[in-house]
């Protein structure tokens, strides 16, 4: 599925910070619909930049982030409707229950249709233990917050889904359902831009890979030239290079 | 979607189980301060009457007007007065009357029972101004910054939700949540008054709800000071602190600082100061008197009966002089100390102002009727009644008691049996409180800073929302 438009856009993105922090240096992609680009990168790169772009969080001092062709920071209404979002460490709503945080933040998307069976299918799909799905989350562990996280984000039924080291804080076996739940979403056309720590993962599920070091997006590979590489060793030798150019 | 945010706020405040159990506490403490003050209403009727009864009794059985002593007239209870007590436990509730003299008030609450002085009455006011006022904070310092702390705030903005409509939803959620459920301990609270048969003129029903609806005015400016400041930091922790330390400046620390510094900006002379005044002058008139009455000359030593009332008629000239410069002077310094406690207390409650929780006290004590209005009211009636009762001795007696106690009486050698004196001839005394439109008149500025502040804050914490960091 490599054909058709752009759904996330870079272009040109850079983004300067009040205390003159260059966080991003004109970075350009585009991830289409279907299509999964994972952002690697050390602490302090700019993936979460560039992620607070998309969603309107920030302005761009330069160059735009569009989502089906709306820059972000022109008509951000617009462009959220399109955009679903799984950010690192969400805790959601204590006080409400799982089907509540659900049911809530469904609305807010627009999405007013679902039932409650919906909102437990779905958290079946994420793998929340079925005891939970009406607890309160004041009790959950990070990690079926993060869940209740992702269910969000896929009941949004967006084009467009933004995930912000979804990974972090799930187990091994909710990591490993997690990238076949990625590839489930692909596969219903959807088109994912999640940034990441996990070199592993990202070379098993991402349909192109980009490397950022210090506000520069400075490697972008389509999985078929990852092939055969060593995806860790490759990540290593960009970062080192770069700081070699830069030094 | 402006729906659904409200909605959210009022489940998630309303729903938590922190919201459970302060609600239940506020709760029980309205009820407590309506029930304590209907009783302590109740308690001080009784005594009220008894007192009086007791004043009547002592007249019992004396044949003659002027051996009337230590006649008395007490300050009738009012329900309000014990609900939002004010300084209503301070005052004297008693004056002795004599005709002629200063009056002074005695038997304060306070006075009597020491003990309820040292941590004051759990009335209405001090529900609101303490315990209700912290219940907004701790409802509403993290609302916005709590919310970016738990990662919602991103969560939600990654939808289609305008700035504005979000935090005025806010707003009103938590006004909704928070400022309305206290509407039903309050409406049982007055009920209660009713159940416990408290009589509450139409006059005083409209006062009450008056001072309700302040009470939820000054939690409102809790409320929305605590989301303007939560819109204005990043972590709940900081808006916490902030809150703590201006509800400890508005609560305790502005009141007093205004009072001391008002105390030192103006001086008023002491009762003590005022009372060695008149001391001296009066020793003087006295010296000057009795240097006049050495010098007495009878036009004429060969009639005693002439020289006698030649005497008494310049006794009762120097009397009268001697009594006239002592009103004089007494009304003088009077009026100076009154001046200056006007010009000291408007000083102390413009700078007390500055606090919601002065103004609400203010502007709550003026509406039950125990401002330091009070003590005023209560010695202008004083006055009045003092003069009533000069007046009605002199119509039984003929002796007029606001001249000088220099009384030649000649006993008529009645055969008759003396008559019983009738008490309830004596003049009734009452105390009227201001009307409600004059009291509505006076609190009405202050109401109106209380809805201001609401209006100021609101207003901030929309401006400080639409620049606020939703990352
Ligand atoms: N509000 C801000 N003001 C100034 N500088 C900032 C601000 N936010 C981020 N930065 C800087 O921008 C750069 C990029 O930060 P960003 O959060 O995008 O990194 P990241 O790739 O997400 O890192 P991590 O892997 O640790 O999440 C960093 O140097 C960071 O210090
Ligand atoms: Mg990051």
């Amino acid at each position: 599925m490599e054909s058709g438009q752009p759904v996330f856009e870079a272009i040109g993105l850079t983004k300067k910070y009040e205390d003159e922090t260059l966080a991003l240096d004109h970075v350009s992609f585009s991830v289409r619909a279907g299509e999964i680009f994972a952002m690697l990168g050390g602490n302090g790169a700019g993936k979460t930049t560039t992620i607070n772009l998309f969603l309107n969080f920030i302005e761009p001092t330069e160059g735009e982030a569009r989502i089906n062709g709306i820059a972000s920071h022109k008509d951000p209404l617009t462009a959220k409707r399109n955009v679903a979002f799984v950010s690192e460490n969400v805790m959601l709503y204590p006080n409400f229950t799982a089907l509540q945080n659900l049911d809530y933040f469904s609305r807010l998307g627009g999405k007013t249709q679902y039932s409650k069976e919906n909102y437990h299918a779905v958290l079946r799909r994420v793998g929340l233990q079925e005891e939970a799905h009406t607890k309160r989350l004041r009790g959950f562990s990070k990690g079926m917050r993060q869940k209740c996280g992702i269910a969000i984000a896929i009941l949004k039924d967006a084009p467009a889904i933004l995930l912000d080291e979804p990974t972090s804080g799930l187990d091994p076996q909710a990591g490993f359902e997690f990238i076949e739940l990625l590839r489930s979403l692909r596969d219903d056309g959807k088109s994912i831009l999640m940034s990441t720590h996990d070199i592993f993962r990202a070379k098993e599920v991402a349909d192109v890979v980009g490397i950022m070091n210090r506000g520069k997006l400075i490697m972008q590979k389509h999985a078929a030239e990852l092939a055969g590489h060593d995806l860790e060793e490759l990540y290593m030798k960009y970062i080192a290079g770069h700081i070699r150019d830069a030094a | 979607m402006f729906r659904l945010l409200i909605e959210k706020e009022l489940r998630e405040i309303i729903g938590s189980t922190k919201f459970a159990v302060s609600f239940g506490v506020c709760s029980i403490l309205i009820l407590l301060a309506f029930y304590l003050g209907a009783a302590n209403y109740l308690a001080s009727v009784a005594q009220y009457n008894a007192a009086r009864a007791e004043n009547l009794r002592q007249l019992e059985g004396l044949t003659d007007w002027l051996a009337v002593r230590d006649y008395r007239i007490f300050l009738p209870p009012r329900p309000l007065t014990t609900l939002v007590s004010g300084i209503a436990n301070d005052v004297g509730r008693t004056i002795e009357i004599n005709g002629r003299g200063d009056l002074v008030a005695h038997d304060s609450r306070y006075g009597d029972e020491p003990i309820y002085a040292i941590f004051r009455f759990l009335d209405l006011d001090f529900v609101f101004q303490i315990v209700l006022s912290l219940f907004a904070i701790v409802f509403a310092y993290d609302s916005i910054n709590g919310e970016k702390e738990r990662g919602t705030l991103r969560l939600t903005f990654a939808n289609a939700v305008p700035k504005a409509h979000y935090i005025l939803a806010k707003l009103i959620g938590s006004y909704a949540a928070l400022a309305v459920p206290l509407l039903i301990p309050l409406a049982l609270g007055s009920l209660l008054l009713v159940v416990m048969g408290i009589p509450l003129s139409s006059n005083e029903w409209m006062r009450l709800g008056v001072i309700i609806a302040t009470g939820i005015a000054y939690v409102g400016v809790f409320l929305t000071l605590s989301i303007l400041l939560s819109s204005l930091t990043q972590r709940s922790s900081t808006s916490f602190l902030m809150l703590l330390v201006i509800w400890v400046m508005s609560v305790i620390i502005v009141p007093r600082g205004a009072v001391l510094l008002a105390g030192r900006a103006v001086s008023v002379p002491t009762i003590e100061e005022n009372n060695a005044k008149k001391g001296k002058l009066n020793a003087q008139l006295w010296r000057e008197d009795r240097e006049a009455m050495t010098k007495f000359q009878p036009s004429s030593s060969s009639d005693p009966q002439r020289m006698a009332s030649e005497f008494q008629k310049l006794m009762q000239e120097m009397a009268d002089k001697r009594d006239a410069r002592m009103k004089q002077l007494s009304d003088r310094l009077n009026e100076e100390r009154t001046n200056a406690q006007q010009v000291q207390r408007g000083l102390a409650f413009g700078i007390a102002r500055v606090s919601p929780a002065a103004t609400f006290a203010l502007a709550t004590t003026a509406l039950a009727g125990t401002s330091l209005d009070l003590e005023y009211l209560f010695r202008d009636a004083a006055l009045a009644y003092q003069q009533a009762y000069a007046g009605f001795m002199f119509k039984k007696t003929g002796v007029n008691l606001s001249r000088g106690m220099i009384i030649m009486r000649t006993e008529s050698g009645d055969p008759e049996k003396p008559k019983s004196i009738n008490a309830n001839e004596l003049p009734v005394f009452t105390y009227s409180e201001r009307g409600v439109s004059e009291v509505m008149q006076a609190v009405l500025p202050d109401i109106g800073l209380l809805l201001l502040y609401n209006v100021l804050f609101f207003a901030g914490a929309f401006v400080a929302f639409l620049r606020y960091d939703l990352r």
